[in-house]
């Protein structure tokens, strides 16, 4: 009885204007690339509709021609190395000194204190604000990058780091602490599980900052790199190019933070996503 | 099919809900029939999973029956109204109104004039024993308080119905008794209908002036208790518990919710159960 | 009475005050003193690290002649004007999105592409369409501010405990009510937490920009001093540049934020950055 009432039942209605038949689109696995056709679509409109220039717009099949010119004759993967390379440096460099660095400030309540408002203003003077200053130091150089992108990862992972083990309920070391746990052991046990998700935090939101910072560098210092490709093409007016530079830029750092970043800190948040503030 | 008699302020007919999982449909009752005349104070209870939540979410018009159909006064629910107000177990009183402004919410929908507004928010903060605590906002109040807020700022709208999930399932026991002797005399002196779920067979019993015991999951009514009022004007847990007729009452209950809670077990209920809640 | 056993209480502390109060102090001093020990042993040349004294008297020479406040002034209206139509639409749109789980799905992977490429990527190719003007500059930060106040209006819509609304609902609000009365404030925090990584997000976008093309505001003032081998006007307007930001969290969003989450006891949640 149960049953054959059940398969009359009013069923929560599941919308799905873009079934075609037994084939949908968005509930399939690519339902993520719907609303790309869309926007390529209406791109395309434009373009057609007000019959622009191809120095002002160019046509979606352009731009893939220029991505496999790109490709074909290597280019790109030597532009998308130098920048690769310079945020690989980067998040490394930030893991493995800016990390224990916020360690070290956040462990003392003074040091913490002291420190806040330094680390503070230079998150404020942006990464990109001292480029005029390091080019004068090292010049138009891949240094002077690297220098920029390390600047401007590091100091939001000290400072996320520091109020990560600063958030920590002192009596989760203490309880421990009483069950006769080293000092070692604590920050095995509780500071370094504590503090991760708000590291990743600044990791995450570094890697923002420095990837941007990155690209805006390379525009200036014109010594390779995704920037240096994208703002090369627009001397010579080559908005396939640019286009084409764009996309790979933004599917870069989507493929670097969705599928690196993201999935480690969702996994520290849903363990331990009480601290999560 | 009763027809609507004068003086019935809900009649539910037939009523059934199922909604969808990825399971197939899952039945959240079973066919329920009930009728509530005006000033009636019901309570419900029944083991957990068995529907009542969603009883009272179809009562409200949250959700739409999928079978049969629910009157008030006659006409069909639709959705929810102010003619029915509901007191949820979790807190429903918005952070960012103070006790006063939370209390007042409905007569401000309504567009009450000033003075109304004001005296009617006077009376029931002294009715919910609320003075003192006008301008606090609910995160400096207690969890007792806060509900006594969530009370009042249904009884300040002057719904025909109230319709109380668990309200005070999250409240320390001691409160809970106090919280209870006031609900007691407030749905006495200001003689509204009331619909109250509850897990408790002693508040149940306490507070109604009719119990309704709800099988397992797919819920039905089972049976139907009336409670004889006593004492004019609310009730005491002290007289209470003294008094043999009501503990008799109450044993019966217990011993209906108990038979529903050993039958549950040998038929080793569907893990979906839980869901139905 | 309350006073007087509030008077011996408190002398004690006094010293641990003072010391608590400088703390924020102690590694400016130590960077300013390390750098002037660097300056005096090696003696480097004056356009690539002058001492700290020449920064500052620079500092104060062109606060004196307007020049820096021409810039500062070009700055922040650009931002004023990038950031606030980034809020407004981001918010707006947020809602409408927020709102309607359909257009959420569709939405969400054109805002994950877009914000990804979010401010400084777009220069080369909005130059060609606005030119150098202020446009390119709204646009830019317009670009950066809109899709972090966007994804955490969504997110901070999405997240608004039904209970909260189906409650106001039964009080006879009707939908509009709702949203204005119950999503719009419940929201808040995630709004309040994307407007301020904005604004952060923004303003570096702003000096990016500034630096590549244009005629006024800090990022142009050192951009061009490096062409002169100006350290010190580089590191004066880096030092302006760290100062307002802090400003402008510290007087805006702080305050802003004290007044309303803090107040109402809501959680700040954490930015959702990028």
């Amino acid at each position: 009885m149960t049953m054959a009432q059940a398969s009359h039942a009013r069923a929560v209605p599941m919308h799905d204007p873009f079934r075609i038949g037994g084939f949908s689109l968005v509930a399939g696995k690519f339902s993520f690339l719907l609303p790309f056709v869309v926007l390529v679509a209406i791109w395309w409109t434009i373009k057609i509709a007000f019959d622009l220039d191809d120095r002002v717009l160019v046509a979606p099949p352009d731009v893939l021609g220029a991505l496999w010119t790109l490709f074909s004759r290597g280019i790109l993967a030597d532009y998308a190395a130098t920048s690769l390379y310079a945020i690989a440096v980067a998040i490394i460099f930030s893991a493995c000194v800016g990390v224990p660095l916020g360690f070290a400030v956040g462990a003392n309540k003074y040091v913490a204190r002291s420190l806040d408002l330094f680390l503070r203003f230079f998150q404020g003077v942006s990464g990109i604000s001292w480029l005029p200053l390091a080019i004068i130091w090292f010049g138009f150089s891949d240094t002077t990058i690297l220098v920029i992108v390390v600047y401007t990862l590091v100091v939001p992972v000290i400072f996320n780091t520091m109020v990560g083990v600063r958030a920590i309920p002192r009596e989760y070391a203490l309880s421990l602490q009483t069950l006769g746990a080293s000092r070692l052991r604590v920050v095995r046990d509780v500071y370094l599980p504590g503090a991760l998700p708000s590291i990743l935090v600044g990791l995450r939101l570094g890697m923002g900052y420095g990837w941007r910072a990155l690209i805006a560098a390379e525009m200036l210092v014109r010594q390779g790199g995704l920037g240096d490709l994208i703002f090369g093409a627009r001397t010579f007016g080559q908005i396939d190019r640019i286009i084409g530079g764009m996309i790979v830029i933004g599917v870069l750092y989507i493929i670097v933070d969705r599928l690196i970043v993201q999935p480690i800190e969702s996994l520290t948040f849903e363990r331990w996503g009480v601290l999560r503030k | 099919m009763t027809p609507t008699v004068q003086g019935d302020k809900i009649v539910v007919e037939n009523f059934q809900h199922i909604f969808d999982s990825a399971d197939g449909p899952i039945e959240a009752t079973g066919r329920v029939d009930l009728t509530i005349p005006a000033g009636q104070f019901v309570t419900l209870v029944g083991p957990s999973g068995c529907g009542k939540t969603t009883l009272l979410k179809a009562i409200a018009g949250f959700i739409d029956p999928t079978h049969g159909r629910i009157l008030c006064d006659g006409a069909p629910v639709t959705g929810p109204g102010r003619d029915r107000g509901v007191v949820f177990q979790e807190l429903a009183i918005l952070p960012w109104r103070t006790v006063r402004r939370n209390i007042a919410h409905g007569l401000e929908i309504a567009r009450a004039p000033r003075q109304e507004i004001d005296a009617t928010v006077k009376r029931l903060i002294e009715l919910t024993g609320l003075v003192g605590f006008e301008d606090r906002y609910p995160h400096e109040l207690s969890g007792g308080m806060k509900q006594r807020v969530a009370v009042a700022r249904t009884w300040a709208a002057d719904p025909d119905v109230i319709l109380m999930d668990e309200p005070f399932a999250a409240v320390d026991a001691m409160t809970r008794l106090t919280l209870q002797e006031e609900l007691a005399s407030l749905s006495y002196q200001t003689k509204k209908t009331v619909f109250f779920i509850t897990h408790s067979v002693d508040e149940a019993v306490f507070l109604a002036d009719r119990v309704l015991v709800m099988s397992r999951r797919p819920g039905t009514i089972k049976a139907s208790i009336e409670v004889p009022r006593r004492t004019p004007g609310g009730r005491d847990w002290e007289s209470f518990t003294t008094d043999t007729d009501m503990q008799a009452i109450v044993e019966k209950v217990l011993r209906l919710v108990r038979e529903e809670k050993t039958a549950h077990k040998k038929d080793s209920a569907p893990v979906a159960l839980e869901a139905a809640g | 009475m309350t006073a007087i056993a509030h008077k011996p209480a408190r002398k004690p502390v006094r010293g641990r005050d003072i010391v608590w109060m400088i703390l924020p102090a102690i590694p400016f001093v130590l960077l300013l003193a390390g750098w002037t020990i660097y300056w005096a042993i090696v003696r480097p040349n004056m356009g690539t690290l002058p001492p700290v004294w020449t920064v500052a008297q620079t500092l104060w020479q062109i606060t004196a002649s307007g020049e820096l406040l021409g810039h500062i002034i070009a700055s922040l209206g650009r931002l004023v004007a990038g950031v606030s139509v980034g809020i407004v639409t981001g918010v707006l749109l947020g809602f409408l999105v927020g709102l309607n789980k359909r257009a959420a799905e569709f939405v969400y992977p054109l805002v994950i592409f877009f914000s990804a490429i979010s401010g400084i990527v777009w220069l080369p190719l909005v130059i060609g369409w606005l030119g150098l003007g202020p446009a390119l500059f709204i646009f830019l930060i317009w670009n950066t501010v809109f899709f972090l106040v966007f994804q955490n209006t969504v997110l901070g819509v999405q997240l608004v405990s039904e209970v909260l609304e189906l409650g106001v609902r039964t009080l006879g609000g009707s939908r509009l009510h709702t949203i204005l009365n119950v999503t719009a404030f419940g929201a808040m925090p995630y709004i309040m937490s994307g407007i301020r990584s904005g604004l952060g997000f923004g303003w570096r976008a702003l000096i990016a920009a500034e630096l590549v093309g244009a005629s006024s505001g800090l990022g142009q003032m050192i951009f061009h001093a490096a062409e002169f081998h100006r350290a010190d006007i580089i590191l004066a307007g880096c030092v302006v540049i760290g100062l307002l930001s802090l400003l402008m969290d510290r007087l805006i969003l702080v305050p802003l934020e004290r007044r309303t989450i803090e107040r109402w006891g809501l959680v700040t949640p954490g930015a959702k950055g990028a």
